[in-house]
């Protein structure tokens, strides 16, 4: 059995320091790691990546998250990543890495992801180079975490994304910004590999859970939604129960 | 002229929480007949107090309700097991 606690758009400045910590000192007796699903901080700037990493930095367990829109307004995404992974926390951009946790390897790949919209709804690589731009930007982001899940070899495997997979998770918000929370090919690219767990954030007025078309499931942890500092979700639970009754 | 509580002054108090310092995406601004009435949730006393400041700074003339509230970051209680 593994258990994972996630939240994301958690907006970190000087303001919020002390609100989290609280709750996150009570985490390790109840979880093995923590996913902090992009939104880390208001602005996106250093000073404010220094606050997040005092607030959710040095748990005892560990803390990977993806970076979200609100982490790239300051354009300083790269010191933002820099000041989090000195801080001991796992930033993940199209890539993947894995957790020996009480003796099972958790999976865990994320990218930021991108906005485009979902089946019906949905932008298209066509016309002026800003709309080309803006869903080329998607599919190249997509195909980086349908890689980075391929790439990985593990008994439980997690997609971690700010922006949205399906379209479940939205409601709640309006209609008219759909396409600009999420997008299908995030989906597309979970349901290539097998994927237990999809977290996301990003929606701040959506619901709480869905499923990809190809069957996953998808939790938006955005704090807005889940009102409360983390969730906390089981995996593995069928293979540890089969062990206790074998033995 | 007192400011008109339409759909400009919607979408101009929106951009105004979306720039600069407050950086608050997810404020909702409801027009009632001679008010506005302000919704969603942030992470501090402190922001949602500068959300109020700066739009009764940028509109005087507009009377403001905030109905917006903190979020509780307090532990979970359940688990949820995925299957």
């Amino acid at each position: 059995m593994i258990r994972i606690a996630a939240v994301g758009d958690v907006h970190v400045d000087k303001d919020v320091l002390g609100r989290f910590r609280p709750a996150l000192e009570e985490l390790p007796g109840h979880a093995d790691a923590l996913l902090i699903a992009g939104d880390l901080t208001r602005h996106g700037t250093v000073d404010e990546a220094r606050c997040f990493a005092t607030e959710f930095g040095g748990l005892g367990v560990p803390v990977v998250v993806v970076l979200g829109n609100h982490d790239h307004q300051s354009d300083q995404q790269a010191r933002v990543t820099e000041v989090l992974t000195d801080s001991g926390i796992t930033v993940l951009e199209g890539d993947a890495t894995v957790l020996e946790l009480n003796g099972h390897r958790l999976g865990i790949a994320g990218v930021k992801g991108f906005g485009g919209g979902f089946a019906g709804a949905c932008a298209s690589n066509f016309g002026e180079r800003e709309m080309k731009e803006f869903v080329g930007t998607t599919e190249v982001i997509a195909a980086r975490l349908e890689e980075a899940l391929k790439s990985v070899q593990c008994d439980a495997l997690v997609a971690l994304t700010h922006y949205a997979p399906v379209p479940d998770t939205l409601l709640g918000e309006p209609l008219e910004i759909y396409a600009f929370l999420g997008c299908y090919q995030l989906g597309r690219a979970i349901d290539a590999a097998p994927t237990a767990l999809a977290l996301h954030g990003h929606a701040h007025h959506g619901s709480e859970r869905g499923r990809t078309p190809g069957g996953v499931p998808v939790r938006n942890v955005a704090h807005p939604v889940i009102k409360q500092a983390y969730n906390i979700y089981q995996l593995l639970s069928e293979t540890v129960d089969t062990e206790l009754i074998s033995t | 002229m007192s400011t008109q509580l339409d759909e400009y002054l919607e979408a101009e108090i929106q951009s105004l929480l979306t720039d600069g310092r407050v950086a608050e995406l997810g404020i909702t601004v409801n027009r009632r007949e001679h008010l506005l009435v302000l919704g969603g949730e942030v992470e501090s006393t402190h922001r949602r107090d500068e959300i109020c400041r700066q739009i009764n700074q940028r509109f005087p003339d507009v009377q403001i309700v905030c109905d917006i509230g903190i979020i509780r970051a307090s532990a979970p209680s359940e688990v949820e097991e995925i299957s």
